[in-house]
């Protein structure tokens, strides 16, 4: 069940992240940059808001604010933009949220990514309510009473919330105060969950590109500007207001608790955020289904640190060496470890991956692969990764590409590229994630850096740069993709015949290492 | 990218945030635009169900001072009956007791019942429906009878006299904050739509009131 969803999901996911790469490019596309862009509008939300707390006050909270809103100048498209980013944070954590989820990176190691991304929306919520309430408008007063309503539901309370807001008495100044305080210490709380949101990944990216850092909060201040907040009527407990502004971004809960008992809307909301910090244990797999971590022979690990310092996740430490050989040797931590194998492409000698995946794998894939007799001299091999291009695979096939799949770019030795061309195949075009789609994260990154800028496990110099190519699709951009291949397979056609070298042995030097005896 | 594909870039970027700033100023109309409010808040310290008794010498003993008091009294709190009438046709008839699990805490009334526009005679019925006056008040007085004539006999290190004193103030206090067996409220209403009638207990006049805001 919850794997036809996530097959759904992602299905649907591969086809909005198509569209973003045609209108923006994978580089600009916003729908891969969700998590920073919640980023970059936090700074902006603090930043705001540190404007907008110079104004407000405890004793008058919606004449302060009312006066604030009517200053075009310094107040109400500040605020506009506060609370428009704001917007844009919640819908811009969903889309992440929902990333993860389609991309099944929501259990194993990272599910404390999962769980603390679930404490980090609750806490934007809880937050946007807070800045609601504190206005104390009709809305805010709205979200207030329906909340108490709810509260007060829990049989632990003696004198119910609600009792606040029912005009028995003004609603007390310490209310505005302990709403102003929560407003302003839950966005400091978030900054220690975000910390446990990124702990286990090495290299975080925190901001996106600057044309959609700049770009997202100038479109904001834009709409704050030209469509101006009003504001709403202050709270009036002995009125019923005609109409009521609401934002649905953080109130889209109160129609479907409003004509509910307070008791049973309070059991769905609870239960709702319960499933989706459980999710991680309903999304796990199991058994054969589940991805072995990487292992390490100990007898070709040279100590060179490469996997070390590729591992997207740091799950791989180099301890001390007791037996001979280098004086240090990688460990995989199996608990931080997902699987991805991009320790596997980063191996010269081979000697670190996931169980079928390694190098020394990979190498004798590619010897069967050539070996076969049904193979074609002289055609192109196109590298998919199973997570995006392998989508492609009849419409590549029809274009008389070879297809080869690959569990992830980053997990691709160069060695199989070089033994590809090698054994007389007419090029080589590997079909990576875009970077920013990458399932393994860094996957893309290093498989360009191997192949063009010399990082270990480099390709080889003698290897004809002009039989290979790298290219980035998703499993949305079939036309891409088969655009990719002809266009490769035409530059191709103006080169001489390959030849066949097998005699050539696959270098298994490890040239960035520091402490060890290369084997 | 062909042009148009990047003017369609460039709208869909425009759309996202006008979007955001239209679904963020979305109006609702939550009530009914013909209805009024009557509305029914208050709180007050329910009548107590207890049987009483003053401590031994002994038993005082065994308590740190700070503790100690010289009558222990267990037992629950009354229930109420609430009753609202319009134009004598019966809108609430509900059970109210004290809150808290236990049921020992001050009660809680809270209901908003929506009535049609128009002059209506409101009639608001808040009584007691336990029995508590003879078996609590007998077994309190009988416990304060006995604590009385014992006090002279008492030690000043078994009970403090401040302490006995500040425990006899308290009581009289908390009496003093039990809600009346029988409140009640009959009144005249013109109801304008969308107002709220607010109908709550002042502790002082000891009674229901009824306060009302201006309609917009």
């Amino acid at each position: 069940m919850v794997r036809t969803v996530e097959r759904l999901a992602l299905r649907v996911l591969a086809a909005c992240d198509a569209t973003g790469n045609r209108l923006y490019g994978w580089r600009f596309n916003p729908l891969y940059q969700s998590g920073t862009i919640v980023v970059a509008l936090y700074l902006t939300i603090v930043a705001t808001g540190l404007w907008l707390i110079l104004f407000y006050r405890v004793g008058s909270p919606w004449e302060s604010i009312a006066s604030l809103t009517a200053n075009l100048w310094i107040g109400n498209w500040v605020r506009g933009l506060h609370r428009y980013a704001s917007d844009a944070a919640v819908v811009a954590t969903a889309v992440h949220a929902f990333r993860m989820f389609a991309q099944g990176r929501s259990w194993g190691p990272r599910a404390l990514a999962w769980v603390s991304g679930g404490v980090l929306l609750f806490l934007l919520l809880l937050c946007g309510w807070t800045g609601y309430v504190m206005v104390w408008d009709t809305f805010g007063e709205y979200l207030a009473r329906e909340s108490a309503r709810l509260l007060d539901a829990l049989p632990i309370l003696s004198e119910p919330t609600s009792r606040a807001f029912t005009g028995e008495r003004p609603v007390p100044s310490v209310f505005f105060f302990v709403t102003l305080f929560a407003h302003i210490g839950l966005p400091l709380g978030m900054g220690v969950v975000f910390w446990l949101h990124i702990k286990r990944l090495e290299r975080p990216v925190l901001l996106p590109p600057r044309p959609i850092a700049w770009g997202t909060m100038g479109l904001l201040a834009g709409v704050a500007i030209a469509h101006p907040l009003v504001m709403a009527p202050k709270a009036n407990a002995f009125v019923l207001p005609a109409e009521i502004p609401v934002d649905v971004f953080f109130a889209f809960w109160l129609p479907l608790v409003r004509a509910v008992p307070g008791g049973v809307a309070l059991s769905g909301l609870v239960l709702a955020a319960a499933v989706l910090l459980v999710l991680p244990a309903l999304t796990a797999r199991r058994g054969t289904a589940r991805p072995a971590p990487s292992t390490v022979d100990e007898e070709i690990c040279t100590g060179c640190r490469q996997c070390s310092l590729d591992c997207p996740y740091g799950a791989i430490q180099m301890i001390e060496r007791t037996s001979r050989r280098s004086m240090e040797v990688a460990r995989v931590d199996s608990t931080l470890c997902v699987s991805c194998g991009i320790c596997a492409g980063s191996c010269a000698p081979m000697g670190v991956g996931p169980p079928g995946r390694s190098g020394r794998e990979q190498v004798a894939g590619v010897q069967a692969f050539l070996a076969a007799p049904e193979r074609r001299p002289g055609a192109v091999v196109a590298i998919c990764c199973a997570h995006g291009a392998v989508a492609h695979r009849s419409a590549l096939a029809a274009a008389e590409a070879v297809v080869y799949p690959i569990d992830c770019a980053g997990n691709l030795h160069t060695s199989v590229i070089e033994m590809l061309l090698r054994g007389g195949v007419g090029g080589v075009l590997v079909f990576a994630c875009p970077p920013r789609d990458c399932l393994n994260r860094e996957g893309p990154r290093w498989l360009v850096e191997r192949m063009y800028h010399e990082r270990e496990a480099e390709l080889q110099a003698r290897v004809d740069r002009a039989r290979v190519r790298v290219v980035h699709v998703n499993a949305g951009e079939q036309h891409e993709a088969v655009s990719a291949l002809q266009r490769f397979a035409l530059d191709l056609s103006a080169l001489a015949a390959p030849a066949v070298d097998r005699a050539a042995a696959v270098d298994a030097v490890c040239e960035a290492s520091t402490t060890g005896v290369h084997s | 990218m062909t042009p148009i594909g990047r003017a369609v870039g460039v709208v869909a970027a425009l759309v996202a945030p006008i979007g955001i700033g239209w679904a963020s100023t979305l109006r609702t109309t939550p009530n009914d635009s013909a209805s009024a409010v009557l509305r029914l808040a208050w709180t007050a310290r329910p009548e107590r169900i207890e049987n009483c008794r003053a401590q031994s010498d002994d038993e005082l003993a065994k308590i740190p001072a700070h503790m100690r008091q010289a009558v222990v009294c267990e037992g629950t709190t009354a229930a109420y009956r609430l009753e609202v009438r319009r134009d004598s046709s019966l809108l609430v008839d509900q059970i109210v007791r004290g809150g808290g699990v236990r049921h020992d805490r001050p009660l809680y009334v809270s209901r908003d019942i929506a009535l049609p526009s128009g002059e209506a005679m409101v009639s608001v019925r808040f009584t007691r429906i336990d029995s508590v006056e003879p078996p609590a008040t007998a077994s309190a007085k009988i416990a304060h009878r006995e604590q009385d004539e014992k006090d002279g006999e008492r030690h000043p290190a078994v009970m403090d006299p401040d302490r006995r004193r500040h425990e006899d103030e308290e009581r009289v206090r908390l009496r003093g904050e039990i809600a009346p067996a029988i409140l009640s409220l009959e009144q005249r209403f013109r109801f304008v739509p969308r107002q709220v009638i607010l109908v709550t207990y002042d502790s002082d006049r000891r009674e229901l009131v009824a306060r009302a805001g201006a309609a917009r």
